[in-house]
């Protein structure tokens, strides 16, 4: 016979009400003191104010034509004017450079089978699709340009499939994919006398958006690998392999991106042998890409040394030689360890894109600014324009942060 | 070379010919010389700082020894890396804060170093680990993540790790020092299974119980020396050195 055992002391009992429910977080969060309560009226006067007069400007007084008459030059430019693509439409070969980044998200999500990837997989596609509605003449805005942009539903869709039914569906062959894919997209945007139905688009020509993304996502893709190289070289035992590394991080780190923007264009040819085809963009993806690497490396290096010394230790006992102890134990900890500092410096990047506007490429934020310039009509429009702006970067640089914060949730499990 | 009395005149196994150690100008071992039989069990304690721990880990050369000669199983540590990684297969070792890896789970930290170093296929691994953690009584707990265990139970997990490798040699530093009291039986009990099945150990702990029932060997550490050699019962019940017995009248 199991004996009852008896509960001893106190049973529990409810908080008071002031510490439960909506009154409780009110109490402790608005009105705890009077201080805090009189803190709290006035700032909602102040916001309610702005976000009256904010609305208010928004919706009835704002003009945001300029937007819609600059439309796709924002995303690509002057990529498909008669002088960057005489004769012909060049707009379709950025269209599907899109749809292929749609399929690899959709393969992205049919090899995680749901969850972030299904998530971001279809707001891109939708997103993107949508802009085939848009209210533009069919002279301004071609059939073939709408379905391209609607295609990006089906492209997502096969990516799926892809992933799902055929043994490209493994993470490696994704990962391998994306890489493919980032080439041809280089390829198909660049064109080249040698590849027909692809006449060469001169890099001058590129801009918008499409350049920062490029610039960005080759910036980041470079610089986490060679920041991690960078991060080992300076803890390495070698003194020379050290030295580099100190030397290499601290010249990238101590002179502003604009001046190595700059430099760039001078001292980048140097590097290479005479007749090496090169470019502005290429010279300014390689400077963006060690500016960034530098940053990089140190925030790794932050992540390793906050490591405990035994898990390497446990590591090299087991008779795991010192690159797998590396490989397998010291950074996934590391990286994981660092991914908010990893994150908010690819969005700096993604940001400091705009300055290659210094050595006269239109990106998406000086296109707009030369647009007014050549266009006074539009001047009283520059706010509107450039809160638009400010929009577009924080969609991205958000989306950055949200998917940041995910994978590491995801990642937290059995977080020391 | 001096075979020590205790070693039942069995084949040693561990080696060690006058190890000197220093950190910096602290001279933390000072001409270390002793052999370890195989199959034996030796409890080592001694004050804080006195080099016990300084001692084990030379063993696996965590700890690079200056002077002198260590050799196990049959291999001398040197500066040549294939020793260091052949020995380091061959001995186990348990560590006072457990050092499980917090992003892998209990069953991937125990497969990593059979499958990346032995070179053992994944579904063989992970029987051997299933077949461990039975051993070391967590079955239910192998897709868990470390931290997500009692400290009991992650230094069975640690225990079940070291064991994958297959080693000739199980080393513990201090294993349940940092463990709440009633947790530390669970972890001697594994340990004491361990010794019974004919394992090797070097154990480094002031858990006297466990010494006197388990150990065929102790060895009391002071400034960098062993002071005392010998078994449980001489010991505890007449020991030579002084310092042993004031040490151990503070202990017990």
């Amino acid at each position: 016979m199991a004996a009852e055992v008896r509960p001893v002391g106190n049973p529990p009992l409810p908080p008071p009400i002031l510490e439960r429910g909506v009154i409780g977080w009110m109490h402790a969060n608005l009105f705890s003191t009077w201080f805090s309560g009189a803190l709290t009226a006035v700032s909602c006067l102040v916001i309610g104010a702005a976000a009256i007069f904010g609305i208010n400007w928004i919706l009835f007084n704002a003009d945001w034509s300029v937007i819609a008459t600059l439309g796709g030059q924002l995303v690509i430019g002057q990529y498909n004017t008669e002088l960057a693509c005489p004769g012909q439409n060049c707009f379709w070969r950025p269209q599907v450079s899109v749809l292929l980044v749609t399929l690899i998200l959709g393969m992205m999500w049919g090899l995680a089978g749901g969850g972030l990837p299904k998530r971001m997989g279809i707001a891109v596609a939708v997103i993107l699709s949508a802009f085939a509605l848009l209210p533009y003449s069919f002279e301004r805005m071609g059939m073939d340009v709408r379905l391209l942009l609607g295609a990006n539903i089906p492209a997502l869709g096969i990516g799926w499939a892809i992933a799902r039914y055929t043994p490209l569906g493994t993470s490696r062959n994704v990962a391998l994919s994306a890489v493919v894919v980032f080439v041809a997209i280089l390829l198909l945007v660049r064109g080249g006398p040698a590849i027909p139905g692809l006449e060469p688009v001169s890099v001058r020509h590129w801009g918008g958006l499409m350049l920062n993304l490029i610039l960005a996502v080759g910036g980041i893709a470079f610089s986490f690998p060679i920041g991690i190289a960078l991060a080992l070289g300076r803890r390495s035992s070698l003194p020379v392999v050290k030295l580099l590394c100190v030397v290499f991080i601290e010249v990238f780190r101590g002179v502003p991106l604009i001046t190595l923007l700059f430099m760039s264009q001078v001292l980048v040819p140097l590097a290479f042998p005479e007749n090496f085809p090169q470019n502005s963009l290429f010279r300014a993806a390689i400077v963006i890409t060690l500016f960034s690497s530098a940053y990089m490396a140190e925030n790794i290096r932050g992540g390793l040394q906050a490591l405990h010394p035994g898990q390497a230790e446990a590591a090299r006992a087991l008779g795991l030689p010192s690159w797998q102890t590396m490989l397998f134990i010291s950074l996934p900890q590391a990286i994981r360890n660092v991914i908010p500092a990893i994150v908010g410096q690819f969005i700096a990047l993604f940001k400091d894109t705009s300055l290659v506007y210094i050595i006269g490429m239109l990106d998406v934020v000086e296109i707009s600014r030369a647009f007014i310039q050549g266009n006074p009509e539009y001047l009283a429009s520059t706010k509107e324009l450039f809160l638009f702006l400010g929009l577009v970067f924080w969609v991205f640089t958000y989306s950055m942060s949200y998917v940041s914060r995910r994978v590491e949730e995801n990642l937290g499990v059995g977080r020391r | 070379m001096e075979a020590q009395e205790t070693n039942n005149g069995s084949e040693d196994i561990i080696i060690c010919r006058d190890v000197h150690k220093w950190y910096g100008s602290f001279h933390a071992l000072r001409g270390i010389t002793t052999s370890i039989g195989k199959a034996q069990v030796v409890v080592v304690f001694g004050p804080s700082g006195s080099g016990k721990s300084t001692f084990i880990r030379t063993i696996n050369r965590l700890e690079e020894h200056q002077r002198g000669q260590i050799i196990v199983d049959g291999i001398e540590l040197t500066n040549d890396v294939r020793n260091i990684d052949a020995i380091r297969r061959d001995v186990g070792m348990v560590f006072q804060s457990f050092n499980l890896f917090p992003h892998l789970t209990v069953m991937d930290n125990i497969i990593l170093a059979p499958m990346k170093v032995r070179k053992m296929p994944r579904d063989e691994a992970r029987q051997v680990a299933l077949d461990l953690l039975d051993r070391v009584g967590i079955t239910e707990q192998s897709e868990k993540y470390p931290t997500q265990l009692s400290g009991g139970q992650q230094q069975r997990v640690a225990i079940a790790r070291a064991l994958a490798m297959q080693p000739n040699i199980m080393l513990f530093d201090e294993p349940t020092s940092a463990l709440d009291p009633e947790m530390i039986k669970e972890v001697l009990e594994v340990m004491k299974e361990l010794a019974s099945s004919g394992m090797t150990m070097v154990v480094v702990s002031h858990e006297m119980g466990f010494a006197r029932e388990v150990a065929d060997r102790m060895m009391m550490f002071d400034q960098g020396s062993i002071v005392e050699d010998g078994s449980p019962e001489q010991i505890f019940e007449n020991p030579q050195s002084d310092r042993t017995k004031l040490f151990l009248s503070q202990i017990l």
